[in-house]
């Protein structure tokens, strides 16, 4: 009887034991004197922490950490459970408006943004809730070696147009930013300062000539731009500064501006911030104009503030989405009408993004 | 009722504890959270099960999600029954050589290994380039980004699982048996037909199972390798989860899921006397 006492105990102790970890859980909040900021990798990321980490830690003395990518669901799944460890986020307009239909952004303080570079960074870029840090956009990316830039799609009639530019499409799925009812659109005929409010139908109906030219709907931009370097697709819609970065690094890859959809990466602050003077402070840095210049020389974004450009030879402005040669030929997404609600409560941002999973389904 | 308390009083009982706990933490406990946001949304709903019986593309998901994993099952089964024949009467040098070439595969990540195969398969790919130099087609065949790439991706993954139980039923399998049979005078396919096939069944039970519940959850490789017709139900809960922000709508889409599965084992086991088959080690 004692030894089989024992035993069982033992048996208690050791699952006591094996769920211990489960229960004291080290806090995973920011220490005081760190900041977290999250961001989307790669290349911007270093660009981002040798010049405005660097910056930023050496004004304030504070240490920062630097995160990817900004999931919104783990922002929310943070938020709802009371563990807040991330306080500046750059993210998409889309993953901006999902993250405030459940409340889980705090607003911008504007009041600890120097005025000056306020005043050249675009109205469109200054939201409640979201300030922009880099501007990209959706663009006409082709193979050059299988469509030489001589004879390659000009405009989305023509990438619409399999006959005189046969060859695989690649376009995006998933991803707040589909489907490209625009892009659509723009194909259709529609001018492009005739855009909004869409008109869905046409849209959808320029969607249904599309499917059969796609051969592989990427659902990350990473995976476009394989797609376009290795052959697969001659032509797709994605970022163009993913294209240039690319064409940099020796593949066969190029971009037209033309009716491209300009969007932004913005800052925003997560609900349950520690220190919100800290992480206005680390925007306010961000969008100093020269260290914009500095990143955008290493990535070809955009910056957000225009005073950048001062600082930019002609060679590094033009590849860029933003450089006043190539924002002429593009729109802004517009947001706002992607962010209203209609009579159901939805806004387009779901309702058509719900649309477009079960079109794609139901080939 | 005696039993049971005995049973949990007993030193078997004890050695229990820990496992069950565990699994009580990280598996019972997460999915009762799930149903909690499948059922509830500020109180008790049905919604967002009248949502998944209103639209049809769920099912559609479900269906390509049940497509693949039967045709990968299929697959698997007949590309490894012979193979794990070979090892199984083969010499133990030859056994090893096979072992590893198993293994080494095994071992590398199934992302590496899937984006290996858009290398392999695609238009300028290896495959391509040897059809086209071989002459025996014309142009690039579309191997990718339809049910081709998602089954060769999967079944390669998913073989060392069907190849090691059939293995080790096979291995078990009294040779003895195969000799009467032959000096008995029947003929090889036929003891190949009626006396190993049916002695290696729970191993074929077995690897099915292990297979078509690994391909059921695949997510990756039919999202990379596949196209629109092979949306899997995994990519529509991921949907749901990272653009949509839904999780009560994921949760029960997961339900879904289980269910049918679940659904697919009870029937499966009840019409094959499954638990006689693979439950038959204790007895015999």
């Amino acid at each position: 009887m004692k030894r089989r006492e024992v035993l069982k105990s033992a048996g208690i102790v050791t699952a006591a034991a094996l769920t211990g970890p489960f229960f004291h859980i080290r806090p995973a909040r920011a220490d005081k004197g760190e900041l977290v900021v999250v961001s989307w990798g790669g290349d911007y990321d270093t660009a981002l922490r040798e010049h405005v980490v660097a910056a930023f830690e050496k004004a304030t003395g504070y240490a920062v950490k630097l995160d990817a990518p900004p999931e919104t669901a783990k922002v929310k799944a943070m938020v709802q459970s009371g563990n807040v460890s991330w306080d500046v986020i750059m993210t998409d307009a889309p993953a901006v408006q999902a993250m405030l239909k459940d409340n889980l952004l705090e607003p911008i303080e504007y009041a600890a943004v120097d005025k000056a570079r306020l005043a050249k960074i675009p109205k469109e870029l200054q939201q409640q809730y979201a300030l922009g840090q880099r501007i990209y956009s959706f663009n006409i990316v082709y193979n050059s070696k299988l469509m030489p830039k001589a004879k390659h799609t000009r405009n989305w009639t023509e990438v619409w147009d399999a006959k005189n530019f046969p060859g695989g499409r690649t376009f995006n799925f998933q991803g707040g930013t589909a489907p490209q009812l625009e892009a659509a659109l723009l194909a259709d005929g529609v001018p492009m300062d005739k855009l909004y409010p869409l008109d869905i139908e046409r849209a959808w109906k320029m969607m249904d000539k599309l499917r059969p030219l796609v051969t592989k709907w990427y659902t990350s931009h990473a995976q476009a731009i394989q797609l376009l370097s290795a052959g697969e697709v001659v032509v797709g819609n994605t970022i163009g500064s993913r294209g240039i970065a690319a064409k940099k690094q020796g593949a066969p890859i190029d971009v037209d501006y033309n009716q491209g959809k300009l969007a932004s990466d913005n800052w925003c602050l997560v609900k349950g911030v520690r220190d919100k003077k800290i992480a206005m402070e680390f925007i306010n840095i961000a969008l100093d104009p020269k260290l914009q210049a500095l990143i955008a020389q290493k990535v070809p974004y955009g910056p957000s503030n225009s005073g950048a450009f001062e600082f930019l030879s002609a060679a590094e402005a033009a590849d860029l989405a933003t450089s006043p040669e190539n924002i002429k030929n593009q729109f802004w997404w517009n947001t706002d009408w992607w962010s209203t609600p209609g009579p159901d409560g939805k806004t387009p941002r779901e309702s058509q993004g719900e649309r477009f999973a079960k079109w794609m389904v139901m080939n | 009722m005696q039993q049971a308390v005995r049973f949990w009083r007993s030193r078997e009982g004890a050695l229990i504890l820990p496992a069950l706990v565990f699994y009580l933490l990280v598996y019972v406990y997460p999915l009762v959270k799930m149903a909690g946001w499948s059922f509830f949304d500020h109180g008790f709903t049905l919604k967002f099960w009248r949502e998944l019986a209103r639209e049809p593309a769920y099912f559609k998901a479900l269906s390509n999600t049940l497509e693949i994993s039967v045709l990968v099952t299929v697959i698997t089964l007949l590309l490894s029954y012979p193979l794990a024949y070979l090892m199984t009467t083969t010499t133990p040098r030859a056994r090893r050589v096979l072992t590893v070439l198993l293994l080494i595969p095994f071992w590398t990540s199934v992302l590496v290994r899937t984006f290996a195969w858009l290398v392999i398969l695609g238009r300028n790919g290896l495959v391509n380039n040897l059809l086209l130099a071989l002459g025996l087609v014309g142009e690039p065949q579309k191997l990718l980004f339809n049910m081709i790439g998602v089954q060769v991706g999967m079944v390669q993954v998913l073989l060392p699982f069907m190849v090691f139980p059939l293995y080790a039923v096979m291995s078990r399998i009294d040779l003895n048996v195969i000799r009467v049979a032959r000096s008995l005078g029947a003929p090889p396919h036929r003891v190949l037909l009626h006396v190993f096939l049916p002695l290696s069944l729970p191993g074929v039970a077995a690897g099915c199972i292990l297979v078509f519940l690994l391909a059921v959850g695949f997510y990756v490789t039919p999202a990379l390798l596949g196209g629109p017709g092979q949306i899997t139900l995994a990519t529509m809960i991921d949907m749901m989860i990272t653009t949509f922000l839904n999780f009560g709508f994921a949760a029960t889409l997961g339900l879904l899921l289980l269910a049918v599965v679940a659904g697919i084992f009870a029937g499966v086991s009840a019409l094959l006397g499954l638990n006689r088959i693979v439950g038959g080690g204790a007895g015999s």
